[in-house]
């Protein structure tokens, strides 16, 4: 299917990462390693077993590749999706779950969040997800800032997210490395940390930065301003990233190490995806531009409300999106929203993804992705739920250098799972069991199996838990 | 386009853009929907409902009667129109450009006297927006101030003045004034009193006490013969009509126990109350409907996202249903105004926590136009005819507004939202790219 080749560049440039840069060598040792991204700074201890095999039975499956298997059933072992098909046999102590009349999709997937770096509640010690003291901090790093005990991941988990990105906010033209969790309780944030997903970094188009430095009297207080900061970096960066090859292929004295500029060169030699906040049509040809002239690869513009405008230079490019259903106003850039989108930008043959930016978005990215498709159906393309279903799904999962891991029913991927009560896009269905690699990590029936962070003890009553 | 014009009768295609003059339109007759009359006559499978010069004349199984225009409504869903029980539509049109709102003031100088209504914009572009979500009545309630130049000066705890709005985009689309006063309590309250919320209960009282000393001495105050008072005559002049009993007092309020403390403020004055927010409402849900108070909540959020509301849940609207509480939903707080028509989504959130589904219906329109005494809300004889024809259940994000009817007019669909996406479907390249209606 043609939707299968969308962000190719994306999906090419994580596997690069993950068989070239998969990390035997000492952290910090930038003179072996031939790599920008650091990627034994802050290793992933994540740690998730599953305990026992599990079989869903006769369930409707939207496998997140376009396809519903109807009366279907899943086996789920040793974290990875086994077997799909028909009466399947019950591995020996199997969890057997009968879903005659509930459907099953794939873990969804958040591309943007703020989980764990704007936590709730929401007080000013805690406000960490932006460094907003110079335009250009690619060198923060926003898994430093995640407070894991954040109540709020329970939340989306309980609507079915299994993966998600956090990123730095967007105050500054460069952000930071983001980075790629699943959704899983963890004392610290490696323990969340997505293994082998790559690393991301953000970007910001538009008002947001010249906004925050032009009002504190520095550059930039334009978009002409903001351009100018984006390539001042990027030809820094090309010369940092020169130095450091030069030496790798010719030996001699090893240049210094620079954080930031190893951030922006991870992106040059695609081993970073860039993420990109931008909201408007003309910036985001404008950055497509930049990219060109610096030879590298936007992987998605995030709360792309004009994306729409330029589909099909998006789709040429390679570039994915990551919209809103219908969010807009709350500033000019955000002005010209049509709720169909995410259908055209998907249907001129780029790819399109929901994104919630929000917590509240996050635990119901399955009705936000439903308006999105009726939207579309009204704009008068056929867009079924198992066509949809890849907006939350694969289509983030590939924006995030993750989908040969996750993000679709298929044989052999991890075993992210949702069980929902029924169809996801009705605002009536839940997600029933959340299945992380496999392991049951949320039941809506059982208590014991709804996780709750240390923040929530004792917090409403001294015996109990919050809500 | 197909989907959006094929049920609607064929004078509505006249109706891009254009405005229908009332003549036109004498009797609207609505054909075989599943009709949620909200009213005592429950919800008929399949009925007609019959509209006379902008009122429901009749709800029956079959009416045969010859209309001037009709809708065929079989296999839909008919409701009344959403009611927005708060918003800031026509005092806005983009959220971070301050030169576009009107819904705050900053300073010290004004608070209870405050009336937005001068600055109320019709052609606003958020009005056919929602419209087309299917809001057809909107309360308007001025608030803090967020954005922009004066947002860290003082502000009152009073807030001011509403109105109630049609949404049928006209100049004389305002349905009420002076419906009801606003003011900030619990961790709003606090931070616009000086730090404590204590203090925004404090000020609230001193003004309701300053508010009975004015009504009791007016002509020496207004001589000028009277002590110094806190607050100004035409504050005090605002606050009459709620000391009185006759006005909604909107207050502020999410932990249980900043509820527990309007209610006692209410008892005390007498008030007629009604608490926005109330996140942990759910907790003392038995105090809040013994006391009759109805309650607006922002029904999908669960967010802790304050330590005030820390008990935040998906069922606190049915929690509070079940108590025996009016509940009101409002749209979601991150977009509560230019998408105040996702009440709808956040009611279908609410049954899903257990809300029962006409609860739901009635917590979207019935319910605000009883607390505020304005039209709409039912489908009986007599009311006014705001109604809207569903594609299917519209507390479902997959349904949509199909023919939307304020004061027995069907309304144009057309907003900026679809313009964009019709221009943008099929891209021409080359000039007639930008010349594309």
């Amino acid at each position: 299917m043609q939707h299968h080749l969308r962000c190719l560049a994306a999906l090419l440039g994580a596997a690069i990462l993950v068989t070239a840069c998969g990390g035997e060598e000492k952290g910090g040792d930038k003179e072996a390693s031939k790599s920008f991204a650091d990627l034994d700074a802050f290793p992933s201890t994540y740690a998730i077993e599953q305990s026992k095999p599990v079989i869903i039975r006769n369930a409707t499956v939207l496998t997140g590749t376009g396809e519903r298997l109807d009366n279907t059933d899943l086996v789920l072992e040793k974290g990875r999706i086994a077997k799909i098909g028909e009466k399947l046999r019950a591995p020996r102590n199997a969890l057997e779950i009968d879903a005659k009349g509930k459907w099953v999709t794939p873990g969804l997937v958040d591309v943007h969040s703020h989980l764990g770096n704007y936590p709730a509640p929401s007080i000013e010690s805690s406000q960490d997800g932006n460094e907003m003291t110079s335009p250009n901090t690619a060198e923060v790093w926003t898994e430093h800032s995640v407070w894991t005990q954040d109540p709020q991941f329970e939340l989306a988990l309980a609507g079915g997210v299994t993966t998600l990105q956090i990123l730095p906010g967007s105050a500054n033209l460069f952000g930071g490395r983001s980075v790629t969790l699943k959704n899983v309780p963890g004392r610290s944030v490696q323990d969340m940390k997505f293994p082998g997903a790559p690393y991301g970094m953000k970007m910001a188009c538009g008002e947001n930065p010249k906004r925050v430095y032009g009002g504190k009297g520095t550059a930039p207080s334009t978009r002409m301003g903001n351009v100018a900061g984006y390539r001042s970096a990027w030809l820094e960066a090309s010369r940092y990233k020169d130095k450091w090859e030069k030496y790798w292929e010719k030996g001699g004295e090893a240049p210094d190490r620079n954080l930031q500029l190893e951030t922006l060169a991870g992106v040059l030699n695609g081993e970073i995806l860039v993420h990109n906040h931008c909201y408007r049509g003309e910036e985001m040809a404008i950055m497509m531009d930049i990219a060109e002239e610096f030879d590298f690869q936007i992987t998605a513009f995030h709360h792309a409300v004009e994306a729409y405008k330029v589909a099909d230079l998006l789709a040429e490019q390679g570039v994915c999106s990551a919209m809103w259903a219908d969010w807009w106003g709350f500033k000019h850039e955000a002005f010209d929203m049509t709720e169909a989108n995410i259908a055209i930008v998907d249907q001129a043959g780029a790819c399109a993804m929901i994104h919630s930016d929000s917590a509240i978005g996050i635990q119901h990215l399955n009705e936000e992705v439903a308006k999105a498709m009726t939207a579309g159906q009204r704009a008068g393309f056929d867009i079924t739920p198992e066509y949809a279903v890849t907006w939350m799904t694969l289509n983030p999962a590939r924006a995030l250098g993750v989908a040969d891991e996750t993000g679709s029913i298929e044989k052999g991927k991890m075993a992210d799972v949702v069980l929902w009560s029924g169809n996801p896009f009705s605002v009536y269905s839940k997600a029933e069991k959340v299945f992380i690699d496999g392991e049951l990590m949320f039941d809506r029936e059982d208590p014991a199996r709804q996780s709750h962070s240390d923040f929530e003890l004792g917090i409403l009553n001294p015996e109990g838990e919050r809500s | 386009m197909k989907t959006l014009n094929k049920l609607i009768f064929p004078a509505l295609a006249l109706l891009a853009g254009a405005v229908i003059p009332n003549a036109m339109a004498e009797t609207l007759l609505i054909k075989g929907g599943r009709v949620h009359t909200l009213s005592e006559a429950g919800t008929l499978d399949t009925a007609d409902v019959l509209v006379r010069d902008g009122r429901v004349e009749q709800v029956a199984p079959s009416i045969a009667v010859k209309a001037d225009r009709e809708i065929d409504a079989s296999g839909k869903i008919v409701t009344p129109g959403v009611i927005a029980p708060v918003s800031e539509l026509g005092l806005v049109e983009i959220g971070a450009a301050s030169s576009t709102n009107d819904y705050a003031v900053t300073g010290d100088s004004i608070g209870a006297s405050f009336d937005p209504l001068p600055a109320y914009n019709p052609k606003s572009t958020l009005i056919p927006f929602n419209r087309a979500g299917g809001v057809t009545r909107a309360l308007v309630f001025p608030d803090i101030k967020m954005w922009g130049e004066g947002v860290g000066d003082p502000q009152r705890v009073f807030a001011g003045r509403s109105f109630a709005i049609a949404l049928n985009g006209q100049f004389d689309s305002v349905v009420a004034t002076d419906l009801a006063q606003k003011a900030f309590t619990g961790e709003a309250g606090g931070l616009l009193a000086g730090g404590s919320r204590a203090n925004a209960i404090a000020k609230v009282r001193n003004a309701l006490e300053e508010a009975k000393e004015y009504r009791d001495n007016r002509e020496a105050i207004r001589r000028g013969q009277w002590r110094e008072l806190n607050h100004s005559v035409e504050d005090l002049e605002a606050l009459q009509p709620v000391l009185e009993g006759k006005q909604p007092l909107l207050l502020t309020a999410n932990r249980a126990s900043d509820i527990i403390a309007v209610l006692d403020l209410a008892r005390q004055f007498q008030l007629q109350l009604v608490i926005q927010g109330a996140a942990e409402g759910w907790m003392v849900a038995d105090r809040i409907a013994a006391a009759k108070v109805p309650v607006i909540v922002d029904a999908i959020n669960n967010l802790p996202t304050a330590f005030e509301t820390l008990g935040a849940r998906l069922d606190n609207a049915a929690l509070l249903n079940k108590a025996g509480g009016k509940v009101l939903i409002s749209g979601p707080g991150y977009a509560s105004t230019h998408n105040v028509y996702l009440a709808r989504q956040s009611a279908g959130n609410a049954v899903a926590a257990g809300l029962p589904y006409e609860e739901a219906l009635k917590a979207i329109s019935t319910n605000v136009a009883e607390v505020f005494r304005i039209g709409g809300g039912s489908i009986a004889p007599g009311r006014v005819a705001d109604l809207v024809v569903w594609s299917g259940d519209p507390l479902e994000v997959t349904s949509y507004a199909e023919a939307v009817v304020i004061n027995g007019e069907p309304q144009s669909l057309v907003n900026r939202s679809t313009r964009l996406r019709d221009r943008y479907l099929k891209p021409e390249a080359g000039h007639e790219f930008g010349f594309k209606r």
